[in-house]
């Protein structure tokens, strides 16, 4: 290679340096640059060469200039540069004064960005955290989420039975490790009572194979990891410490590894502690080894498990996926009874954790992304009516030698001025927008990872101001071209007639105006549907009465409750206790409340039934005190509900809720038939039929229920079943209160057994509806925006039209017209914009209102009911718009208009 | 003017100058500027220098000339410089400026 100075290098210090220093400095360089080259390669030593070759121009130019000596002429093409740079610098001089001096146009334009930036640059932040942002665990990409799927039922990804799980670990060849963890819904997560110093406490838990952190690629900062031997009962009571733990409850002191402490009365080894950046939903305080008995361990029908896996190198998601799907058959095939109508399943962490949140992230993004752009129509038909003005400007600087290039740059930095301005006022609102929503962030979404610090950051920074700088250019550009694109001659002339400011800036406006409507249609018409959907759903009747309903839930701990006798003697001795408070109508309590969570199901048999059935016949076993359907308000539809003398000692009796009735029993009685939960042969007499209540949300279908005296227990329920009651309470007290009066009569029993939130039933209602209000709300709030935007653009169309026509009118006025006719040539005008932009507004909107199929209820993407609603509107307000400069056009005075 | 210059020679000037006069007839940018690396251990940027040399050959204390261009450099001269007698008195007299001020001192920094 030819030694010598990289291109460009040379000729700049040549074009910038005085000559006399040009030629020995490029040789100075050069020598230092192959030295740079040879120790520091070739890439940096190109950025060294050219950072010294431009700091040394600098300096030299500035050094002699300012010592009045000679500087070389600037090369022509270097003149263009630097004369385009400083005529930069005067047009943002420029720019700035003249939006200081219309202080009307600069607010309204300002204001649309900020909203539109603001918008955009807040949601992008939550999207961004939710689902782009890397997973905080090393390599997050090869980390899978495994589960069983029910093809038949719809459902893919459910959780898994232990016996499947440990046959997929020992089998698979596609993970390093398998770990498996309890599955409990975000809303009521597992939690152990954490006694000893201090109040007793509900911590929250998570039980998870001892290979789970080493999946995560994370490892304790104090201490140590579980050991595998650690899963195994007897061995496991060890425990790892949340950083949050560990600095409220024990002060942030490290000598609490090694040490024992107490959960649900049981000791419990503290061998390390988790670093404060460990996120897992749900956020748990405690990881505890997962320990299963050796019966739970064989059970195939309970599935109450969830798992991870970290593939190993070289393997793909589709082939682990193969490698469980044969694991899968074989299993089937070695216990049809089982395993005949369930698989595994594999999808990538990210995906499980973020999961049906995705799309109403998404259609939050696109909604706002449409709020964008009508800001950028918006703010365009503005320059273009302001630059309309400016004509007379415009044609004196082409007049006296600006090129058209100079003088469509002037506009533009007016345009990236403004959207510069409005994006630091978005980044002011995105940033307070995102304070709110970390305040208020819905139970569906606490589940994301990275939502709960959800901020402002690099990232969005750079989207903003690179979003500001394209909206000032993509608005700007268009105006700046037409405005410009006009004969010298004819618009110097022009301008004093009060034409209308050439046909092609007319279509322009009329096109943006077009647009403007179009885009607020979609948006009006995804709002509509949204909050159609809402009052659907919140007229779901949930199947009880949930006013005056009061709940807390209440664990006993298991080292001290051995047994089901003891269990059920505290709770009865507390239901005594509640019934005697002040205000207290009626008291019952179940295992498992409506809206708190999902909850497992149990397959069972019909006495003198084939098993062959073509649907899965499995209910949700729900243990509930005597009491209970009366005290929730849930009809007794047939036979009777429990009472106090369904206990151990009588015969076994069971009620279903109408759903169950429904598909196990289509035309037939179902009272005094026999079925059988759990253990076979043992038969369990249907005494009574109950109306069905909605449990996973008024959206979820009401599934078949089983319940069960709480006096008579289910053996086979899985361990501590019976010891987790929620509490209901009918009362006409505030929750306050009860809340004290429970926490009294708990302590009064026992003091070493600590309740749960007490809630109002209809809070936790509320809160399953939370993220659709939000989303609903949202995207409400977008569409008003978009509403008041266009309507803003409309009427600016409109008062410029009737301007630039006075003259016009004035002659139409002159020679007889009427001050209807007038209003009906502007309405005329007014009316065929409107129409195209509905039109093709509710084109778009049936194409993408689709994709928001999964957040509707109860009503068609395609509603006719809707479009038409939401049409109408947008007609309404398009034609106040209009009303208010057309009316204005009916007053024109015809000789002032002539004389004009 | 000129008697003024020779009381204000500024440190950096000074520095240059001295290198120029150890480095003899081998005194351009980039063995200046290692010079003074090597005998002080200031890294001094190439700008700086260069602005020194430029200005004190205008004040009349250096005198350059153009070397014939050698292939290694791309064919490109290097610019020499040397000093005037009047760089020498002012360094002279800088140094008994410094060396008077100093006198007695020594124990004060010892």
């Amino acid at each position: 290679m030819k030694a010598g100075l990289p291109r460009g290098v040379d000729a700049t210090l040549r074009r910038l340096l005085p000559g006399d220093l040009a030629e020995p400095i490029a040789g100075d360089l050069l020598e230092e640059y192959l030295d740079a080259v040879a120790r520091r390669g070739t890439v940096r030593a190109l950025v060294w060469v050219w950072w010294q070759a431009i700091r040394l121009a600098a300096i030299f130019r500035w050094e002699r200039a300012s010592h009045g000596r000679g500087v070389p002429p600037i090369a022509e093409e270097l003149r263009r540069v630097t004369s385009m740079w400083d005529g930069l610098r005067q047009d943002v001089v420029f720019s700035v004064r003249l939006l200081r001096r219309e202080p009307g146009f600069a607010s309204v334009a300002l204001l649309a960005l900020a909203l539109g930036i603001g918008g955009s640059t807040a949601i992008f932040s939550v999207v961004d955290a939710a689902l782009w942002r890397p997973l905080p665990y090393a390599r997050a990409d090869r980390i899978m989420s495994l589960a069983e799927q029910r093809p038949r039922e719809g459902r893919w990804f459910g959780p898994i039975a232990p016996a499947d799980f440990f046959d997929w670990r020992r089998d698979n060849q596609s993970f390093t490790a398998l770990a498996a963890y309890t599955s409990h819904p975000l809303g009521n997560p597992l939690a152990y009572n954490l006694t000893g110093t201090g109040d007793p406490e509900r911590v929250r838990v998570l039980e998870a194979s001892p290979a789970f952190l080493g999946i995560l690629g994370i490892s304790p900062i104090v201490g140590r990891d579980f050991r595998p031997e650690e899963e195994t009962v007897g061995r496991h009571r060890v425990a790892l410490l949340a950083d949050s733990l560990w600095r409220r409850r024990f002060g942030a002191d490290p000598s609490i590894v090694g040490r024992p402490i107490s959960f649900d009365g049981a000791a419990y080894e503290v061998i390390g502690l988790l670093p404060a950046r460990l996120w897992w939903p749900g956020a748990p305080e405690v990881i505890v080894p997962l320990a299963l008995s050796d019966s739970d361990r064989a059970l195939r029908d309970a599935h109450f498990l969830e798992a991870i896996g970290r593939l190993r190198d070289g393997v793909s998601e589709q082939q682990a996926r193969d490698d469980l799907r044969l694991i899968g058959v074989r299993l089937a095939a070695a216990f049809p009874a089982e395993n005949a109508r369930h698989a595994p399943n594999v999808r990538t962490l990210r995906d499980a954790l973020v999961g049906d949140v995705r799309t109403a992230l998404l259609i939050l993004l696109g909604a706002v992304v449409f709020v964008m752009l009508i800001a950028c129509a918006n703010v365009a038909t503005l320059l273009l009516a302001r630059a309309a003005g400016r004509q007379r400007e415009l044609s004196v600087r082409r007049a006296v030698g600006a090129t058209r290039g100079r003088v469509v740059q002037q506009m533009l930095t007016e345009s990236v001025v403004i959207a510069l301005a409005g994006g630091a006022a978005g980044l002011l609102l995105a940033a307070w927008c995102l304070a709110a929503f970390r305040a208020i962030v819905p139970a569906q979404f606490a589940g994301l990872p990275g939502i709960a610090g959800v901020a402002l950051d690099g990232r969005a920074l750079v989207a903003a101001l690179a979003l500001s700088t394209i909206t000032g250019l993509a608005f700007g550009v268009v105006p700046a071209l037409t405005v410009t694109d006009q004969r010298l001659g004819s618009s110097l002339t022009d301008e004093g007639r009060g034409g209308t400011g050439g046909a092609r800036a007319g279509r322009l406006r009329s096109t943006l105006v077009v647009a403007e409507l179009a885009l607020s249609l979609v948006l009006l018409a995804g709002a509509a549907l949204l909050i159609v959907s809402f009052r659907n759903l919140m007229s779901v009747p949930p199947g009880f009465q949930p006013s005056r309903i009061v709940t807390a839930q209440v664990t006993v701990p298991a080292s001290r409750y051995t047994d089901h006798t003891r269990t059920t003697a505290f709770f009865d001795a507390l239901y005594e206790r509640l019934r005697a408070a002040p205000g207290v109508e009626r008291v019952a309590a179940t295992t498992s409340l409506p809206f708190a969570g999902a909850d497992s199901r149990l397959a069972f048999q019909i006495e003198n039934r084939t098993a062959d059935s073509p649907t899965p016949v499995r209910v949700h076993p729900r243990l509930v005190s005597p009491g209970y359907f009366s005290t929730m308000g849930i009809p007794v539809v047939r036979g009777r509900a429990f009472t106090d003398h369904d206990d151990a000692s009588s015969v076994e009796v069971v009620v279903i809720n109408e759903a169950a009735a429904r598909r196990y029993w289509p035309g037939e009685d179902p009272i005094g038939q026999r079925i059988s939960l759990g253990t076979p042969g043992r038969w369990r007499q249907i005494v009574g039929i109950v109306g069905d209540t909605r449990h996973e949300g008024l959206d979820a279908d009401t599934d078949p229920a089983a319940y069960l005296p709480q006096h008579q227990r289910l053996t086979n329920l899985g361990t501590g079943f019976e010891r987790a009651m929620t509490i209901v309470v009918r009362t006409d007290a505030d929750p306050a209160a009860m809340t004290a009066a429970v926490r009294g009569a708990v302590a009064s029993l026992d003091a070493q057994v600590p309740i749960g939130m007490v809630r109002a039933m209809t809070d936790l209602i509320d809160e399953s509806v939370a993220p659709r209000r939000l989303d609903f709300m949202l995207v409400s709030a977008f569409a008003s925006v978009a509403l008041v935007l266009t309507a803003a653009g409309l009427y600016g169309v409109m008062a410029y039209v009737v301007a630039q026509r006075t003259r016009e009118i004035g002659v139409r006025m002159a020679l007889g017209a009427t001050r209807a006719q007038v209003l009906a040539l502007m309405f005329r005008q007014a009316g065929a914009l409107t129409a195209v932009g509905v039109a093709l507004g509710v084109g778009g909107a049936l194409v993408l209102t689709r994709a928001m199929r999964t957040l509707l209820f109860g009503v068609s993407a395609a509603d006719p009911v809707v479009f038409a609603s939401v049409s109408s509107l947008l007609i309404v307000v398009a034609a106040a718009a209009v009303a208010v400069p057309s009316s204005r056009a009916t007053r024109i005075d015809p000789l002032a208009a002539l004389r004009e | 003017m000129a008697a003024a210059d020779v009381a204000t020679l500024g440190e950096f000037e000074h520095v240059v100058l001295l290198a120029i006069l150890r480095l003899g007839d081998q005194a351009y940018a980039v063995t200046i500027r290692d010079e003074i690396l090597e005998r002080t251990g200031r890294d001094v940027s190439r700008g700086s220098i260069y602005i020194t040399l430029d200005r004190l050959e205008t004040k009349g204390y250096l005198r350059s000339r153009l070397a014939d261009p050698t292939p290694e450099r791309g064919g490109r001269a290097k610019r020499y410089y040397t000093l005037r007698p009047r760089a020498v008195d002012a360094l002279k007299e800088s140094r008994r400026a410094l060396v008077a001020l100093w006198r007695g001192l020594e124990g004060v920094l010892a």
